[in-house]
C-alpha cells in the first residue's frame, strides 16, 4: 500500500511540474510575437513603452493558472 | 516548432513597425490644407510631417520644386530601406524583390535622361535608391557615356541578362520602350519566381501581385486603345502571370476596336465598378486615377486579411509612394498655375 501512496505522489508532482512547464512553454510561444511586435512599435513610437509592457505580459496570465494548478495539486496530496 | 529558424522571417516585428509608420501618413485633411497653399508653404508645411530631415540636409543644394521633389523621393527610399534592413528571412526575400522595381525605375530614368541630354545633377534628381543598387552604383552608371555600357553595367549589377532580340530592336529603332517593356516584364517574371508558394500568405502575395500585373495590363490597352492603337501591337506591350485577365481575355480587349468596345468585355472584371463612369465618359485620366485608387483598397484588404505576411508591408509601400505622388502631384500643379479643383481629382486618396 505503501508503493501505491508514493506512486501516487510521484504522479501528482509530475502533474504540477507539466502544469507549470508546459504554461510557461506556450506563454514563451505567445509572447515570441508580442514582444517582437511591441519592439517594433516602440521603435517607431517610444512614448508607447507602458502600452507595449502591458500586452507583453498578457501571456504570462497562463503561466500564473498553471501555478495556482501545481499548488493545489501539491497541498491537495 | 517554435518558427526561430531564420528562413521564416520575422512578420511581427516588421508589420508592427510598418503599422505605425502607415498611420504617420498624410490624410485627407492634409492634402486639402496643401491645396491651398504655396510651393514655399507646402515645403514647409511636410517639413513638419516627416519630410523634415531629407528637406534640411538637401536646402544647401536645392530650392523650390526640385527640392522638395529630391526630397521626397530620397526619404521614401529611405524609409523603404529601413524596412529592407529591418526584415530577416523570407520576408526579406520578398520585400527585396519587390523593391527591385525602383532599379528598373532607375535605369529607366537614367537612359531616359541621357538621351534628353541631362545633366549628372538633373538625372539624380528623378532616382530612387530604394532597389538593390545604392547610390554609388546609379553614380556609376550615370557616370558612363553610351547606352550599351549603361546596360551591359546594369545587367552585371543586377544578374538581368538582356536578350540579344530586344537589344537588337533597341539598336535598330532607338525606341528606348523596347528595354523599357522587357524590364518590366522581367522584373514581375523575378518577383513572381521569387515567391515560393508554399505557404498561405506567399500564396496571397502571388495573388496580389497576379492583380497588380492585371490592372497594369488593364492601364496599358486603355492608353494604346486611346491612342487608336489595337490587336498584336497591343499584346507585344502585356505583361504575363495576370490573375484574373487570362491571355483569351487580354486577346479580346486588345482586339476592340475603341475605348467604349472594352466596355462590355470589362464588365466582368473586379475593378470596373469603379471606373465605370470614366471608361463611359471616355476619360482617360479619371479611369487611370480609379485603378489607383482600387490598387489602394485592394492592398488595404490582402493587408487585412493575413496580418503577418509581407501584404502589410507592401501595403504600407504603396501607400507610401501614393503619398509622395500626391505631394509632388500638389506642388507641381501648384507652381504650374492649375486650378484646385483639378489638383484634387488628380490625387488618389
Amino acid at each position: 500500500m505503501a508503493m501505491e501512496g508514493d506512486v501516487g505522489s510521484g504522479l501528482i508532482a509530475i502533474g504540477a511540474g507539466l502544469a507549470v512547464g508546459l504554461t510557461g512553454l506556450g506563454a514563451g510561444m505567445g509572447e515570441k510575437d508580442v514582444g517582437a511586435a511591441a519592439v517594433g512599435a516602440i521603435t517607431e513610437n517610444p512614448g508607447i513603452f507602458g502600452k507595449a509592457m502591458i500586452f507583453m505580459v498578457i501571456p504570462e496570465t497562463i503561466v500564473i493558472f498553471g501555478l495556482v494548478i501545481a499548488i493545489i495539486a501539491i497541498f491537495a496530496m | 516548432m517554435f518558427g526561430r529558424n531564420g528562413k521564416k522571417g520575422n512578420y511581427a516585428y516588421t508589420v508592427a513597425r510598418v503599422k505605425a509608420k502607415k498611420s504617420l501618413l498624410m490624410n485627407e485633411e492634409d492634402y486639402s490644407k496643401m491645396l491651398m497653399m504655396t510651393v514655399p508653404e507646402i515645403s514647409r508645411y511636410i517639413s513638419e510631417t516627416g519630410y523634415g530631415k531629407e528637406m534640411t540636409d538637401l536646402a544647401g543644394r536645392m530650392s523650390g520644386i526640385g527640392l522638395l521633389e529630391h526630397a521626397t523621393y530620397f526619404n521614401m527610399a529611405k524609409v523603404f530601406g529601413s524596412i529592407l534592413t529591418s526584415s530577416t528571412g523570407e520576408l526579406y526575400d520578398m520585400v527585396s524583390a519587390y523593391l527591385d522595381k525602383w532599379d528598373v525605375w532607375n535605369l529607366k530614368v537614367i537612359l531616359r535622361g541621357k538621351s534628353y541630354g541631362l545633366d549628372a545633377e538633373g538625372i539624380r534628381e528623378d532616382l530612387v535608391p530604394a532597389g538593390s543598387l545604392g547610390a554609388e552604383s546609379l553614380d556609376k552608371l550615370i557616370s558612363l557615356d553610351t547606352d550599351d555600357d549603361i546596360i551591359a553595367e546594369f545587367g552585371r549589377m543586377t544578374h538581368v541578362n538582356f536578350p540579344a532580340d530586344v537589344l537588337a530592336a533597341y539598336k535598330a529603332s532607338g525606341n528606348l520602350g523596347e528595354i523599357e517593356d522587357f524590364l518590366d516584364k522581367n522584373h514581375y517574371e523575378r518577383l513572381t519566381e521569387s515567391i515560393d508558394p508554399s505557404s498561405r500568405p506567399s500564396r496571397l502575395f502571388l495573388d496580389y501581385i497576379g492583380e497588380e500585373i492585371d490592372m497594369k495590363n488593364f492601364e496599358t490597352i486603355l492608353k494604346l486603345k486611346a491612342e487608336g492603337i489595337y490587336g498584336e501591337q497591343v499584346m507585344k506591350y502585356v505583361i504575363p502571370g495576370g490573375r484574373r485577365i487570362d491571355g483569351r481575355q487580354l486577346t479580346l480587349l486588345a482586339n476592340a476596336e475603341s475605348t467604349e468596345s472594352v466596355l462590355s468585355d470589362a464588365s466582368q472584371f473586379e475593378f470596373y465598378e469603379g471606373i465605370r463612369d470614366a471608361l463611359e465618359s471616355g476619360n482617360l485620366r479619371d479611369a487611370v486615377s480609379g485603378l489607383r485608387k482600387y490598387e489602394i483598397q485592394k492592398a488595404k484588404k490582402f493587408s487585412h486579411l493575413y496580418p503577418l505576411s509581407v501584404i502589410p508591408v507592401i501595403d504600407y509601400m504603396i501607400h507610401k509612394e501614393n503619398e509622395v505622388r500626391n505631394i509632388r502631384m500638389i506642388a507641381r500643379g501648384t507652381e504650374s498655375g492649375l486650378d484646385r479643383e483639378t489638383i484634387k481629382e488628380l490625387l488618389v486618396i
